[in-house]
């Protein structure tokens, strides 16, 4: 019975038991009355947009809670190619930017990336391309930023070539961070990914030397730069030439090498290189001690990575820097000066400064130095240098001032983090795909909104701090290189620290939208909620309640 | 089969009653000396002993409004409280009544403010009189958690909600045994609740809405129609329910009413005391019995007249209806309207928690020999 049916109760027995209309109230279009209207809409998670490669955090997430792994998988490697990687090295950026850590501790993200990285792994071979396209495209270097971009490149369809001036793929993944933090075996096995994709490698080509960019860009129709950051700061000392390199030194352990150059070895520098160093020193046996001109407060390495090599025992001689050195007996005698803090210098740092007449005298069997790293900027054209003679490409394309010619990771921005690295690689591959099209390079996707602490609804949130894998010891783990330092989470502690996720932005659909409504105006679809709008009063009661901040009230036109 | 027995007062009575019956939404909000009941019931709902869900409001409004919906969306629910609180949900006891919704509420009868009172009598819950709940008056534990049960199955035949009414402390925080019925036995008495107007989103109507002079008054004359069919039911179900548990409650309570030429009229858990003098009194050789009114509404015309006619009735009311008097003695009144051979004396007392002690119905029987009108309103032991 529709409006206008005119009912008439004529006797007793004709009414109702309870006063209820006969007919259904849906003729009666209540979305009229509304002058606000409730978007749901996903919006961006603050953890997610803290990441370099905005990886979609909440969303896979969800995923794993609902313990669908290669969708998972999918969902995660649709910003990095390699969770597995950052699972272990990642300095977790997300994490910093994680809502959870205003109501108790932020999520152990990083553990539980990891343990769905880890997961996907056998799933991995599903990654193919979507189709094929009739465009060839050279990757220059096949570190975290090149085999990201030919990653991506491939899936989309391109045909994609990685020039490679090592042996073997990875660059720094697999030259420079130490086994005890990520295992080779993981990296071989995300680097057979790629193989199975159809991307070539060609290994044992410079650039500059054996390959330029401008024969690059004859054969192909887009090339990609990302040689890393190989050229090692000088200390433009006396006896420099007795020094080995730190850089080199972990490549060579990397290749087998497993003897120390000596026992007693002094390390210089407080980057996250001179920590690697210092602590696979450790772990092949030596006695390695840090040199550092500054203190603790000014070194450039990762906060964790300093606790853990101050765990593992390694002494620190802060303020101490080596002024000049000479060969005596097989063994090196350093003249060391002691160094005061001074006024902060560009980078914010306090300067040191010499202390007049300290310098004394220490013998070492060997001494590394990991100072820092630059790009080499000789072998590529200068149409890709600014004009401080820095490398310039785009932040958010990797376009350089060539055309066709993009670049990425640490050969841009200098020694950086992996995962900068694999954004630079897909924000890149994105760019070239889009330039390949035709289409404008600078056209980026603006950024959805990000959800606020405000915007999550703490009622529904109990307090509970994050769970951290159950670390080994530093008598247990200093024993061997082999020895993974962080044994991670299993998939149930993952699966529990997941639960703890707010899902900031992003529609889990845990239903409160549903019940609170006092209309029934939310359907359940496909399990995710909608608004009927032919009968939202537009009350706003379902983006007030969300716990999330999906719903916004929107004014009416 | 040994039946389980607890020491438990009044208010967790209630609680039980409401566990057996297997409530499916509660909502209250606390006040003294209600609070035990919902404290009780939380417990119930949090340890998982109870499958209900447990709804906290800011105010008796709203929780009674809680009901009122999860009612109407097909629950079995379960609310209590007391005096102001009462008062403070009369626009919704209402409510309950028009959308034929068998709510099940413990009242525990406070005295109302002003002053305040945290003390016992019957104002509380006879002020709602009008608002067509069914009101059991109790008098003691085990009769409360029983009437809990037999509310539900009642209330859910004649689509009405009912209140189960105990006074404040004299039951509601005295302990006593109390037989726990089998849940077994209750789930045959009682079976899960079925509200074939049940509201889904997938078929919306309206209720309660708008009825024109045309319609109002069909809705409100089978309110009463349900009220009357209550009457005969609380019977019938009082008799099924004490073939499974061998306890009968009806419309009223006789004791020793047959013989005896004085009756004294009353209600709730006083009618101990009343009935523990009269039989010393009777042991003493006077003519004298009881009649405790358990079903306040619907009143029990037919059962008071039975019981009452040819009698001087002797009503004792814990409540008064100013500018009127005892609120019992009116209804017993109009229930015996017309009925020559009947007098009826009216005593108001105990008000606001004052004890009613077996002194003072033996005061009474001999204040009630020396009287020679035929109605009579006479407050007992005020300080004059």
């Amino acid at each position: 019975m529709g409006r206008g049916e005119k009912i008439k109760f004529k006797k007793l027995q004709d009414y109702p038991d309870i006063p209820v209309s006969t007919a259904t109230t849906r003729y009666n279009k209540t979305g009229s009355w509304r002058n606000l209207r409730p978007i749901i809409k996903d919006k961006a998670a603050p953890c997610s947009k803290a990441c370099p490669t905005n990886t979609l955090i909440p969303q896979y997430f969800n995923a794993f809670i609902d313990e669908d792994i290669t969708n998972a998988g999918r969902i995660l490697t649709l910003h990095n190619p390699f969770p597995s990687i950052t699972g272990r090295v990642c300095p977790a950026f997300c994490q910093t930017g994680c809502n959870r850590r205003k109501l108790d501790e932020r999520i152990s993200i990083r553990e539980i990336e990891r343990v769905v990285g880890d997961a996907y792994l056998p799933y991995k071979a599903e990654q193919k391309p979507e189709k094929e396209i009739d465009k060839r495209i050279a990757v220059v270097g096949a570190g975290p930023a090149g085999l990201t971009c030919a990653f991506y490149l491939r899936k989309m369809g391109y045909k994609v070539k990685v020039f490679e001036k090592e042996e073997r793929a990875g660059g720094v993944l697999r030259y420079g961070i130490p086994e005890y933090r990520l295992p080779k075996e993981i990296l071989d096995k995300e680097i057979e990914v790629l193989d199975n994709m159809g991307i070539e490698f060609e290994y044992g080509k410079t650039l500059g030397k054996d390959i330029t960019v401008e024969s690059l860009k004859e054969k192909f129709d887009a090339v990609f730069i990302g040689i890393g950051a190989h050229v090692e700061k000088r200390m433009r000392i006396e006896g420099e030439e007795y020094f080995l390199s730190g850089a080199r030194f972990l490549k060579e352990v990397a290749l087998g090498k497993k003897e120390p150059p000596g026992k007693k070895i002094a390390v210089v520098g407080g980057g996250n290189v001179a920590m690697d160093v210092v602590r696979t020193l450790l772990r092949l046996g030596a006695e390695p001690l840090i040199l550092y001109r500054r203190t603790e407060n000014e070194m450039p390495a990762l906060k964790e990575e300093i606790e853990k090599a101050k765990e593992d025992g390694i002494e620190f001689k802060f303020l101490t820097v080596p002024v000049k050195a000479k060969q005596k007996d097989g063994k090196i005698v350093v003249t060391n000066i002691k160094m005061k803090l001074g006024e902060p210098d560009k980078s914010g740092r306090r300067r040191p400064v010499p202390v007049e007449g300290s310098e004394y005298d220490e013998i070492y069997d060997a001494v590394i130095t990991a100072i820092g790293e630059e790009s080499d900027r000789s072998c590529v054209p200068e149409g890709i240098l600014g004009e401080d003679g820095w490398v310039y490409a785009d932040k958010k394309t990797g376009a350089t001032r060539i055309e066709g010619v993009f670049a990425g990771g640490d050969f841009v921005q200098g020694p950086s983090t992996v995962v900068e690295a694999f954004g630079w690689g897909r924000k890149s591959a994105e760019a070239i795909d889009r330039y390949l099209r035709g289409e404008d390079i600078g056209k980026v996707k603006p950024p959805e909104r990000t959800v606020s602490f405000m915007l999550v609804q703490m009622e529904y949130f109990e307090e509970k701090n994050a769970l951290k894998p159950r670390e080994l010891t530093p008598k247990q783990r200093i024993k061997s290189l082999d020895i993974e330092e962080n044994p991670g989470f299993t998939k149930e502690e993952a699966l529990e620290e997941s639960l703890r996720c707010f899902s900031c932005g992003v529609c889990n659909s845990c239903g409160i939208c549903y019940s609170y409504c006092p209309d029934a105006a939310i359907l359940w679809k496909n399990n995710k909620p909608e608004v009927d709008y032919d009968y939202c009063k537009g009350c706003g009661l379902c983006a007030k309640e969300c716990p999330r901040g999906i719903i916004a009230m929107e004014q009416e036109v | 089969m040994a039946v389980e027995q607890k020491v438990i007062m009044g208010n967790h009575a209630l609680s039980y009653g409401a566990k057996l019956s297997k409530v499916q939404v509660i909502s209250a909000y606390p006040i003294t000396p209600q609070t035990q009941v919902v404290e009780l019931l939380s417990e119930m709902v949090g340890s998982g002993e109870l499958d209900a869900r447990f709804v906290n409001v800011e105010s008796e409004h709203s929780a009674l409004a809680v009901c009122i919906g999860a009612s109407m969306a097909g629950a079995r629910t379960f609310t209590a409280t007391s005096a102001q609180g009462l008062a403070l949900m009369h626009e919704l006891l209402h409510w309950a009544t028009g959308d034929r919704l068998p709510i099940v509420m413990g009242v525990i009868n406070r005295a109302m403010a002003a002053p305040w009172s945290i003390w016992t009598d019957q104002n509380d819950s006879l002020s709602q009189r009008d608002t067509g709940w069914m009101q059991i008056y109790c008098e003691s534990n085990q009769e409360v958690l029983d009437s809990v049960i037999l509310a539900y199955k009642v209330s859910e035949k004649v689509m009405l909600p009912t209140m189960i009414i105990l006074e404040a402390f004299v039951l509601s925080h005295t302990s006593e045994p109390v037989k726990i019925p089998d849940q077994k036995l209750v789930d045959k008495f009682l079976p899960p609740y079925e509200n074939p107007y049940a509201l889904t989103p997938d078929n919306p109507v309206a209720v309660g809405a708008v009825a024109s002079p045309d319609f109002y008054m069909e809705f409100r004359y089978k309110i009463q129609e349900a009220m009357e069919q209550a009457v005969e039911l609380i019977e019938e179900e009082g008799r099924k329910f004490e073939e499974l548990f061998g306890r009968y409650y009806g419309l009223v309570d006789p004791f020793y009413t047959e013989d005896a030429e004085i009756v004294f009229v009353c209600a709730g858990a006083y009618s101990s005391t009343v009935k523990y003098a009269i039989k010393k009194l009777r042991e003493r050789g006077k003519s004298v019995g009881v009649l405790r009114i358990r079903t306040f509404r619907p009143f029990p015309y037919e059962a008071v007249r039975k019981h009452l006619l040819g009698k001087k009735v002797v009503v004792l009311d814990r409540n008064i209806s100013f500018g009127a008097g005892g609120i019992f003695f009116q209804e017993v009144k109009s229930a015996l309207y017309g009925k020559k051979r009947t007098s009826c004396l009216g005593y108001i007392l105990g008000l606001g928690g004052r004890d009613i002690t077996p002194e003072d119905i033996e005061g009474i029987y001999e204040d009630v020999l020396k009287r020679r009108k035929v109605y009579e309103i006479i407050w007992w032991r005020v300080k004059k």
